[in-house]
């Protein structure tokens, strides 16, 4: 039986009719097209499906899209301001740390909530906060070295 | 003007990038369509069945499914081969037989197709799936490959007698090996084993087809070998193959998994049952054990050497696990041991492999393939022999590398290398005379370890090497260059691109790809054997230059010069003695599209590129390792590769390939085992749970070293790059932990148990 609920995504309010079922990543996803948020696992350990809700990483393809009624959900669609990237967007382009850009959204949401609460990170605790990130392709060295830049630009109130 | 590169060698950003990092690039799985359908398949519970009786009643009254074949079903279509390579100039000749339905009647592994569904959304089809049901008939199985090679074991194939799918024979024999091994001083030998690695794409497996205005199958499909694709697709569905649009969508990682036809034939055979389009993605699970990973073996192999090192003779006999269908499997062993033997010099060499038919999820190609396989082994014997002949691990290494002129490993001429270099380099980066072979105490225990390779830029002469670039330039002066590599995360459209503008003296964002498309590409190879750069990248130098000298002639009326009196930079063509006199490459086009006197020219150049030079990249990898002898943990502490990969296009994507390499080659060496019940046949290693593979805090620090020296070959220089840098990494491991606490592991992964294992037996 499908439920009436309010969902805030990427500051936009929507009233969507969802199955109880129904998990965040296939609502994003499905519903409300936004595919930058990825399937990869269906487990909860790739982090791929990485959102941020009122701030914190969450797995969208392990939350039942009902617990996220009314709360501040930001997906990769919601980093830029208008044609202006995110700090980190324009870092991760700059140092090469995309390559098959997979795993991109999740890494780029989870290093921002990062960001958020510790803008002056080691190189080690960049590493802690994005251990739920699995990327085949990079290595992660440019991931690591992209998202310490970013947080340099950031500090000094560049865009 | 300077004959300085102007924008190969340069670190560009890539063009791909920021849809990327905004979430706006559209993947296969992200596609949809009016009334699109979603496929979902039934997959064995057995690794080999007799399907006894199919009732699919109650799954097709379920409201909302439109579709659900069968077997009997798709019996119309023809049988294929997945890896849609024969190899004619392989070992006198190597066709793969079709041995693969696209859903078959007896089931030869678990996880093979039963049957398929296509419903209105994805929950319905999962529930279409629990109301089929199958009478399965179970059958003996085998799965280890020396098993199956025995009398009596359950038969596989009907073409594979003694589950023998083929024997394979090293393709570049040489001298007479009982000769070599009587004159050596020296002789090691080994029986290594390796792991069937899964490739963890990022993305799963996913395809959407649907029919055209002119009820042409069109399709989306994420193979790296489009063409070939299309061609496959077209003789299993029996048409004409331009009745078959292929379209390549951005993959989200493939390393030689999307070598092969994936999801395309059922999601095809859907989408033609129902008249509707139908996007079907695979689950991580079906990622798993569907598709083809990395082919495992198990190998003897023998070295011998004079008393200063010298290598007499090679010799290796390699057993391939195939599984239930033949895939790319098979040449892994041909073209691991023309790497692995061809590597060194060494004038004898010898080699035979049985791949063999199991009831286990298909083999294939892997980035490296069959590469990291034999040096496994090969870089462990070559350390061993050092030891016994009292050398040193650099020094043996430095003594049999091939230099430029000799023949290489894929019997051509070996154009450049630099490997020396590599050696040097990467030891003073690891700190080698510092660290090697210093004695060792405690719990915890360092070493450092170094392994060696050469690759490939492309197939030639094991396989076709075709390539084709169309360019052509517009009325502003910038240029649409027409090539169809496989967007996989290589960043090969900036390769390209950069390639294509520093002939023409552009700038890379003046070049367009136009790729994607069968329909508009010309035939195309593809994206593998470490070729686009290199193969795609010397098909569009030739065209660019093409176009170039066009430029030129124009421009030499225009200027009233000759054309060699010209030259091109920044997008401006110059008198080159007198600099001042110049014209914009936009005028010139301009011109020639816009003119009413009689010369309307569209500047273009096409090249049809057959590769009949193999320039092989070659590198040395070096391990700094922990070894925790109380738990038998290893953990690598620094990895460094030094890589002669020509010149690098891009230094940045350069390194991230090798970075890359070195994850994929850390799982490999140490996590990575892909596990199957023996007693049950059921794979257990289905998805991250249960399959390790590193995550950023497995990441040691990691350097890398590009020689960045120009190969006479590839355009501007550059050599293939793509697959070199895992090649090395296991066996670099496994050294670095002999030196750590002087035990040797010779079957992969590396695990805590079998080093402790290792020390026990050490002990007694």
């Amino acid at each position: 039986m499908k439920q009436i609920a309010s969902f805030i995504v990427n500051g936009k309010a929507y009233e969507l009719a969802i199955e109880p079922h129904m998990l965040l990543v296939e609502v994003l996803r499905d519903e409300l097209g936004l595919t930058g948020t990825k399937h990869s696992c269906g487990i909860g350990h790739c982090g791929a499906c990485t959102v941020l809700i009122d701030g914190t990483p969450t797995l969208s393809c392990l939350t039942p899209a009902l617990t996220a009624k009314g709360k501040n959900v930001t997906t990769i669609e919601g980093l830029a301001e208008g044609t202006t990237l995110h700090p980190i967007q324009k870092a991760f382009i700059d140092f090469g740390a995309i390559q098959c850009g997979y795993c991109t959204p999740g890494m780029i949401l989870s290093a921002k909530a990062q960001l958020d609460k510790n803008p002056n990170p080691t190189r080690e605790q960049v590493k802690q906060a994005l251990s739920g990130n699995l990327c085949r392709c990079t290595g992660y060295v440019k991931i690591v070295d992209a998202v310490l830049a970013a947080a340099e630009t950031i500090k000094k109130g560049g865009k | 003007m300077s004959q300085e590169l102007s924008v190969v060698g340069k670190r560009i950003t890539q063009p791909d990038a920021a849809a990327k990092a905004t979430g706006a690039t559209i993947y296969a799985g992200d596609l949809k369509m009016p009334g699109m359908l979603i496929g979902k398949v039934l997959r064995s519970p057995y690794p080999h069945a007799k399907i006894k009786r199919i009732d699919k009643s109650k799954a097709e009254k379920l409201p909302g499914v439109e579709a659900v074949i069968t077997p009997e079903d798709v019996a119309q279509w023809k049988p294929f081969d997945r890896g849609l390579k024969d190899l004619p100039m392989i070992s006198g000749g190597y066709l793969v037989p079709p041995d693969e339905h696209i859903l078959n009647e007896r089931v030869r592994h678990f996880g093979d197709a039963v049957t398929a569904v296509a419903a209105i959304n994805e929950h319905i089809a999962e529930e279409a799936l629990e109301l089929i049901e199958v009478e399965y008939e179970e059958l003996p199985f085998v799965i280890d490959p020396e098993e199956a090679m025995k009398p009596g074991a359950p038969q596989i194939s009907d073409f594979a007698e003694g589950n023998i799918g083929k024997h394979l024979s090293y393709p570049f024999p040489e001298g007479d090996v009982e000769k070599g091994f009587r004159e050596a001083d020296c002789i090691v030998e080994g029986t290594f084993s390796t792991t069937k690695q899964e490739h963890c794409t990022a993305e799963t497996a996913a395809a959407v087809a649907y029919l055209d205005v002119s009820r042409r199958i069109n399709i989306w499909s994420q193979c790296q070998l489009a063409h070939m694709a299309r061609r496959e697709i077209a003789h299993i569905f029996n048409m004409p193959v331009n009745r078959v649009k292929l379209m390549t969508p951005f993959v989200g990682g493939s390393f030689g998994q999307r070598g092969s036809v994936c999801a395309e034939p059922i999601c095809i055979a859907l989408a033609l049952k129902t008249g509707k389009p139908v996007k079907l993605v695979y689950t991580r699970e079906e990622n798993f054990t569907a598709l083809e990973s990395r082919t495992g073996f198990k190998y003897n192999l023998k070295i011998g050497l004079k008393q200063d090192g010298t290598l007499t003779a090679m010799q290796v006999y390699m057993i391939g696990r195939l599984g239930g269908y033949m895939g790319c499997g098979p040449m892994s062993s041909a073209i691991g041991m023309t790497f692995g033997l061809g590597h060194y010099r060494c004038p004898n060499r010898a080699g035979e492999g049985d791949m063999v038919m199991t009831n286990t999820p298909v083999s294939g190609a892997m980035r490296g393939f069959g590469n990291p396989a034999i040096m496994w082994g090969i870089e462990q014997l070559v350390d061993e022999a050092a030891e016994k002949l009292g050398m040193e691990p650099l020094e043996i290494r430095l003594k049999n590398i091939k230099k430029a002129g000799e023949i290489a490993n894929m019997g051509l001429t070996l154009e450049s290398t630099y490997l020396d270099e590599c050696i040097k380099r990467g030891a003073e980066a690891i700190g080698w005379k510092q660290k090697r072979g210093k004695k060792k105490e405690g719990q915890i225990r360092r070493g450092v370890g170094i392994a060696t390779m050469s690759h490939c830029s492309g197939a030639a002469p094991l396989y076709l090497d075709h390539s084709n670039a169309f360019i052509k330039l517009n009325e502003d002066g910038s240029a649409d260059l027409t090539v169809h590599p496989a967007p996989l995360g290589q960043h090969i459209w900036g390769a390209l691109s950069q390639i294509a503008a520093e002939e023409l003296g552009l700038r890379a964002e003046d070049i367009h790809i136009v790729t994607g498309d069968t329909d508009i590409t010309l035939f195309e190879y593809g994206s593998d054997a470490s070729r686009s750069t290199y193969a795609i990248g010397n098909a569009a130098l030739i065209a660019a230059r093409q176009a170039k000298e066009q430029v030129l002639e124009r421009a030499a009326k225009m200027l009233g010069v000759s054309p060699s009196e010209l030259e091109i930079q920044d997008r401006q063509v110059y008198v080159k003695a007198n600099l001042k006199k110049s014209i914009p490459v936009a005028d010139v086009c301009y011109d020639a599209i816009y003119n009413f006197k009689g010369e309307c020219l569209n500047i273009s150049g096409k090249c049809s590129w057959e590769g009949r030079w193999n320039s092989p990249p070659t590198g040395a990898f070096f391990a700094e390792v922990e070894v925790n002898t109380e738990t038998g943990r290893v953990k690598v502490i620094k990895f460094v590769t030094a890589i002669d990969c020509g010149k690098a296009v891009n230094p940045m994507t350069v390194e991230g390939q090798l970075e890359g390499g070195m994850q994929q080659g850390i799982g490999y060496g140490l996590t990575e085992d892909y596990v199957i019940n023996k007693d049950t046949g059921v794979v257990e290693s289905v998805n991250y749970d249960t399959y390790k593979m590193p995550g950023i805090l497995d990441m040691p620090e990691t350097e890398v070293i590009i020689i960045d020296e120009p190969d006479p070959k590839g355009p501007f220089g550059a050599k293939g790059v793509g697959e070199p840098g895992m090649v090395g990494v296991a066996p670099a491991i496994a050294n670095a932990i002999y030196d750590a606490i002087g035990v040797r592991i010779k079957d992969l992964p590396i695990t805590p148990e079998k080093i402790l294992k290792a020390l026990e037996e050490k002990s007694q």
